[in-house]
């Protein structure tokens, strides 16, 4: 850059815009202990997301025998779960679980 | 992500396997949506393209980090978080000579890499001049960052862009789709983020188009003209700066598109044997009008003949699978059809007709969620000896006019919004327009003969 486009001085306004804070909130209580839970496995409609949580579920039968599983699949893609038609059947599964696993396969 | 953040708050707790690649768009989406202390965790899996023994081993690998995500006691910064500390913007950010203003901004990630025009007190009042409306005018706010759009930004982003103040109806139009898009799997919220590098291609019609000289003839689609260069240059910088779609952080295109620097056409309604598009959409042919769609790719053939069957039989050969096409002809072309009595409705119907693939690539396709389900939704099977249609609704094509002497088909191709869906957005302009663009409309290339 040429000295004479360095010496103007320029006072500049943001681009960047103002935006609500969002309050922040907590997560949930975790388990005491894997075994005898109910565990809800969810996926969405990408390739991966199903064939890992089809290894994952073996993986985790065989060290926590007693471990049950549900599962849930997401299939719109971007769109959260809460606001399509889904919703009632998913509210019910979550209901059923004491802690859920996602894998998104992005 | 959002789901786990949905099962959190119904106080069951998760954990979520994410590709290592997206570790900053979860922890952007999670404090995006106020629950920064979401426990996930980062693997080689899963991802679109891990084979199957590298899903065992990324299990494997992050087995034991799972199993402590959901039994480990949470800290007291998950539990309670402390409240984020609202930011206090100056409106003034920077003061300095260019290269450092330029430097500033750049490594704050507010440019499209290349010189930005300093947006100056005085620039900004300029650039106002193009609207009535107030500069605190909120538009509304933009995803994901849920960014206030308020008409000063669109304007600060504006100048940086290099516009003209006439651009700003069209910015502010264009803004508003994107505000007003569909949310979920067909609008802004998946193609302005998505992996598939979707790039935003905006079409303006009516007599804007002429007034502020958006090139619609030779090489429509190069550079050289501001207002096509401009305009989808500042559209590019609101969806960074107003709505917070980063590379690589929210916007996760795989590819990337050099589309997303700009794509912007007039249609050229003079010499379309057609009605425009906007008028196809239900606005008057004295309204003007931005159109949006969302392409990954652009490809361009010359057709067998020039008429209608030499034209036509080459779109339907050259047409890639995909969500929503827009179809850009020639004058000429467009004019030789019309003559042999081609509506556009009867090429779309051609089109959907002819344009056939074979059913064995549709069977090694993997159905991409509810949204694309395959034909029939998959409740009948595709013998691979079927041939399907490579579209199926005519209302996913578009056809305009546009383009320089010569035989080239453009098809600009990727995704758009569900027909019937918000896609065309209507330029308002401001009352001293004519004033503003007899100042403006002589800024033309005038180019050297040599």
């Amino acid at each position: 850059m040429s000295p004479n486009t360095t010496s103007a001085s320029y006072e500049v306004l943001s681009p960047w815009a103002e935006a609500d804070p969002m309050p922040f909130r907590g997560i949930s209580p975790r388990l005491d202990a894997l075994a005898g839970k109910k565990i809800g496995l969810l996926t969405n409609s990408k390739r991966a997301a199903a064939p890992t949580m089809q290894v994952l579920k073996r993986r985790l039968t065989e060290k926590f025998p007693s471990v049950e599983f549900t599962e849930f699949a997401n299939l719109k893609p971007n769109e959260v779960i809460t606001e399509h038609a889904g919703k009632d059947e998913f509210e019910n599964w979550v209901k059923g679980v004491d802690a859920v696993i996602s894998a998104f396969g992005d | 992500m959002y789901d786990s953040i949905v099962i959190e708050d119904r106080k069951k707790p998760t954990v979520t396997l994410v590709n290592k690649g997206f570790v900053s768009d979860t922890q952007s989406a999670s404090r995006g949506k106020g629950m920064p202390g979401l426990r996930s965790i980062p693997t080689a899996i899963p991802c679109e393209a891990s084979m199957m023994e590298d899903i065992e081993a990324g299990v494997d690998a992050a087995f034991d980090d799972i199993v402590t995500a959901l039994t480990k006691p949470l800290t007291r910064e998950e539990e309670a978080p402390r409240p984020k500390e609202a930011e206090k913007p100056t409106r003034i950010i920077f003061k300095g000579n260019l290269e450092e203003m330029i430097r500033f901004f750049y490594k704050r990630g507010w440019t499209d890499g290349l010189p930005v025009i300093p947006p100056t007190e005085e620039a900004v009042a300029e650039m106002l001049k193009g609207t009535d409306l107030p500069p605190d005018h909120l538009l509304g706010k933009l995803e994901s960052r849920m960014g206030k759009a308020t008409v000063e930004k669109i304007a600060v982003n504006a100048v940086m862009a290099g516009a003209l103040p006439t651009y700003m109806p069209v910015l502010i139009a264009a803004t508003k789709l994107l505000l007003e898009s569909e949310r979920g799997f067909m609008g802004f919220t998946t193609f302005g983020f998505s992996t598939g590098s979707w790039a935003p291609f905006w079409i303006i019609n009516g007599p804007v188009r002429n007034e502020i000289c958006v090139n619609n003839g030779s090489g429509a689609l190069s550079p050289g003209n501001i207002a096509n260069a401009a305009i989808g240059r500042a559209m590019g910088l609101i969806i960074k700066n107003i709505g917070g779609v980063r590379k690589g952080v929210e916007d996760m295109g795989v590819m990337g598109n050099p589309m997303k620097y700009s794509m912007v056409i007039a249609e050229n309604e003079e010499e379309s044997p057609w009605e425009p598009l906007h008028v196809e959409y239900g606005y008057s042919k004295e309204e003007s009008t931005v159109t949006v769609s969302y392409p990954q790719s652009y490809l361009q053939h010359w057709p067998y003949g020039s008429d209608g069957e030499g034209i036509l039989r080459s779109v339907v050969d050259n047409l890639p699978r995909s969500m929503r096409y827009t179809l850009i002809f020639t004058p000429t072309h467009a004019k030789n059809m019309a003559r042999e009595g081609w509506t556009k409705e009867d090429i779309k119907e051609f089109i959907c007709e002819f344009a056939r693939m074979p059913g064995s690539r549709i069977n090694r396709m993997p159905p991409i969620g509810t949204a694309n389900p395959g034909p029939y939704g998959r409740k009948i099977s595709i013998r691979d000896t079927d041939t399907v249609p490579t579209v199926r609704d005519p209302r996913f094509i578009r056809i305009i006019v546009a383009g320089g002497p010569g035989a080239f088909i453009a098809h600009v191709v990727g995704g758009g919004a569900t027909p019937g869906m918000k896609q065309t957005q209507k330029i308002e302009l401001p009352k001293d327009w004519d004033k503003l663009v007899k100042k403006h409309r002589d800024l033309v290339p005038t180019y050297a003969k040599y």
